[in-house]
């Protein structure tokens, strides 16, 4: 019975970072009683029993070490560079978790210094960071902000012991082998390959020439929604791919075409495969989805 | 003798350095360590990028950036030539979710930083409880994501409106979660009904309230916070909202403000590199924040209050405390008068046509954001941020302190100057980006 009273400590480490993670961790509806689960020796926000100074001196270590942001090996935690810091709880903790996609792979923080900042476990796509050859314990929470409750399904399962399967770039399996189109209201229209054709409607699909990274994109925000409520294409906002290792890609409100068939397809389907299906698809008039769906407002 | 403190839970950390005569503080420099480089990776991309990189400056007031941002790209639209049209829908719908992340940070600094640091002062019966801001500050960002698709970090604003199409069902949803979170305020943080609070004229209406803002309010007496901290007594506004008006004010007398008097320089502190900047209107600094943007807007509680405790802590925090209830009626207001009929987006000309300035600013929780802009046929040539905690909590010299400077010096000890420090609503990430 020792497992149900024992609370694994955790330490929450911020690299380069905007807090986005932090804030975003705030929405988990059930945070009083994950939080029950742990002993909180540092948070950046919430109540904990230890300051950033004592931290730093790195005189005991955790079970679970939450990083946030990017790794920027000369950046200081009262007085401390991380690459100290991070070293030192790695070490000990069972569990590392990336928490975001700057953690994860480098994110915005990267492309804003590339030669100098980078994931825990990964550069972009590739292997690489402190925590390289302890690629094992590191679980990537990848997304701009991580998803609230992607983070409390790993904590849980830490909490509860049990083992969390991932995939080639760490991410868990239960929550990135799906991709950010599944659960998208807009599917019908992506099948039939009707765009979206403007901004602010609720009708079409963004992935034609708006943008949408949806089925190139490893997360399951439309399974999981945002906040409890909505998701970006929810209200008519693209994917821009936030948990793959290559965000931020460029002129994120576009779809490159190539004679107005998308660069990229969905990951999984051959290209020609594709172009054939869109060809036969396109040849459909569908009167139902070409109509604005409501005038109730 | 120099002292240092290092200051946390504040988005990051900030050091202080104090000298002192016995305890009492004489003078205070302020440093920001961390820098990120925002501005340049913006430069070279498409103005549209912008939308998704700046909501990433600040986790806690994305949202502000995505439409100081928006609005600096319809500024530029505008000098270019090629006005933007907006409806009102689009410019509602904007304003609501503005309003709502600014209610999350206030319930957040209230419970998570205020209550819990006023309590290490020594004031009893404060008990604060940090995972009630946690609480409320979700359930505004639900409110938001309806319209949004997500907070943290979302990029539902663009040039000619906003992506969304809500239907009535998510307005009344929004509604719906909106009276259950003014509730909540109404039992656990005011201890009295909305209404009832917004007509309250006088300080002394705290006295009978058993709620977290009357233990607020008598624990500021206690610490003697009505006499410390005082600033310039002036102030600057310069968002243009329904909930507040831009001026400049010397203590409660208003004045026109010009944003193209707002200048900066780098921050000042001996011993240790900041990456913060001293931002000034003409050649003075001034405060900015919800106690200026509550003067500005003749919120009679605040302006009693600033008469007898001038901008003192006390005036200054109970003003941001206080400004939650206010923006929680205006969201309502703006709920209930959304017309959805009208279009979300009128597509503005292609931005390739776009080579001019653009400036957009907007009241962010801790006062005026300013983005500015310079596009190439719609790329970024160069982009500046110019954040309110940068005019708050800059670092200069002792013959011309910073507000948050001028504050702390007097201050009977290390523990009460962060404590000013802190009414401020400190935010290092966006002080530095
Ligand atoms: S909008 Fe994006 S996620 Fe939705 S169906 Fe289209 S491609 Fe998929
Ligand atoms: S929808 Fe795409 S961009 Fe948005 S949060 Fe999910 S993965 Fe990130």
């Amino acid at each position: 019975m020792r497992s149900r009273l024992f609370k694994p400590t955790l330490i929450w480490l911020q690299g380069v970072t905007c807090n986005g993670n932090t804030h975003s961790f705030l929405n988990l509806p059930y945070l009083p009683q994950l939080l029950a689960r742990f002993e909180i020796l540092y948070h950046p926000l919430l109540p904990c029993s230890q300051n950033l100074e004592e931290i730093a001196r790195c005189r005991r270590g955790c079970d679970v070490l939450v990083f946030e942001g990017a790794f920027d090996p000369m950046m200081e935690r009262a007085g401390v560079t991380l690459e100290r810091l991070v070293a030192y709880y790695a070490e000990e903790a069972g569990h590392v978790i990336a928490a975001g996609s700057c953690a994860s792979f480098g994110g915005i923080f990267k492309a804003a210094a590339p030669e100098r900042n980078s994931g825990l476990a990964y550069a972009g796509e590739h292997p690489d960071g402190p925590l390289l050859g302890k690629a094992g314990k590191v679980i990537n929470l990848s997304g701009c902000p991580v998803h609230p409750e992607w983070l409390g399904f790993a904590l849980m399962n830490i909490a509860e012991g049990r083992p969390i399967s991932v995939d080639a770039l760490g991410r868990p399996t239960a929550l990135y082998r799906h991709m950010a189109h599944d659960g998208c209201l807009r599917n019908e229209y992506f099948e039939w390959k009707v765009d979206a054709e403007q901004f602010g409607r609720k009708e079409g699909c963004l992935f034609y020439e708006h943008g949408c990274r949806g089925p190139l994109t490893h997360a399951s925000c439309n399974r999981t929604l945002w906040n409890g409520v909505s998701s970006k294409m929810r209200v008519g906002t693209p994917c821009f791919g936030c948990t793959e290792p290559d965000f931020p890609r460029r002129n994120l409100f576009e779809t490159k075409t190539n004679m107005s068939i998308p660069e990229e397809v969905p990951v999984g389907v051959s290209k020609r495969a594709y172009l054939t299906m869109t060809g036969i698809a396109k040849s459909f008039k569908i009167k139902r989805l070409e109509e604005r769906l409501t005038d109730d407002d | 003798m120099m002292t240092k403190a290092l200051i946390e839970h504040i988005e990051g950390e900030a050091s202080l350095y104090f000298d002192t005569r016995g305890e009492k503080i004489t003078w205070a420099e302020i440093a920001f360590p961390h820098f990120r480089g925002m501005e340049r990776m913006l430069e070279g991309r498409k103005a549209t990028d912008a939308l998704v990189i700046t909501p990433r400056v600040c986790g806690i007031c994305g949202h502000a950036h995505l439409m100081a941002t928006v609005r600096a790209i319809e500024a530029a639209y505008a000098q270019a030539g090629y006005p933007v049209e907006l409806t009102r829908k689009a410019r509602s719908i904007r304003e609501l979710t503005l309003v709502l992340e600014m209610i999350q940070n206030h319930f957040k600094w209230l419970y998570l930083v205020i209550l819990p640091e006023l309590e290490k002062l020594g004031v009893g019966g404060i008990s604060p409880a940090p995972l009630k801001g946690a609480y409320a500050a979700a359930q505004a960002t639900k409110i938001l994501a309806l319209f949004a698709g997500q907070w943290p970090h979302s990029s539902y604003m663009i040039p000619g409106g906003v992506t969304c199409d809500p239907t009535h069902l998510e307005r009344i949803q929004a509604a719906g979660l909106l009276d259950e979170l003014i509730g909540f305020f109404e039992k656990e943080t005011a201890g009295v009904g909305l209404d009832a609070l917004l007509s309250f004229a006088s300080c002394r209406e705290f006295n009978p309230l058993q709620s977290d803002l009357g233990r607020l309010e008598k624990g500021l007496i206690a610490t003697e916070m009505h006499k410390k901290g005082m600033a310039y007594d002036r102030f600057v506004v310069l968002g243009e909202h329904g909930f507040t008006v831009r001026a400049r004010l010397k203590h409660t007398r208003p004045m026109k403000a010009d944003p193209s008097q707002v200048s900066t320089e780098p921050a000042v502190c001996r011993d240790e590199t900041s990456h913060a900047r001293n931002v000034r209107y003409g050649k003075h600094f001034y405060e900015v924040g919800p106690l200026a943007r509550s003067i500005s807007a003749d919120t009679a509680l605040i302006k009693n209050m600033h008469r007898r405790y001038k901008d003192s802590v006390y005036t200054r925090v109970m003003a941001r405390a206080y400004e939650t209830a206010v923006l929680l009626q205006h969201a309502k207001t703006l709920l209930a008068e959304l017309e959805l009929s009208e279009p979300s987006y009128v597509p503005p000309a292609p931005l390739e046509r776009i080579s001019a300035e653009g400036e957009g600013i907007v009241e962010a929780p801790r006062g005026p954001l300013m983005h500015r802009m310079r596009l190439e046929r719609g790329i970024v040539a160069e982009y500046g941020i110019i954040t309110p905690t940068q005019w708050n909590l800059g670092s200069s010299v002792m013959s011309d302190p910073a507000p948050a400077q001028k504050a702390m010096v007097g201050a009977a000890d290390i523990a009460e100057a962060t404590f000013v420090f802190r009414s401020f609503d400190v935010c290092s990430v966006c002080t530095t980006h």
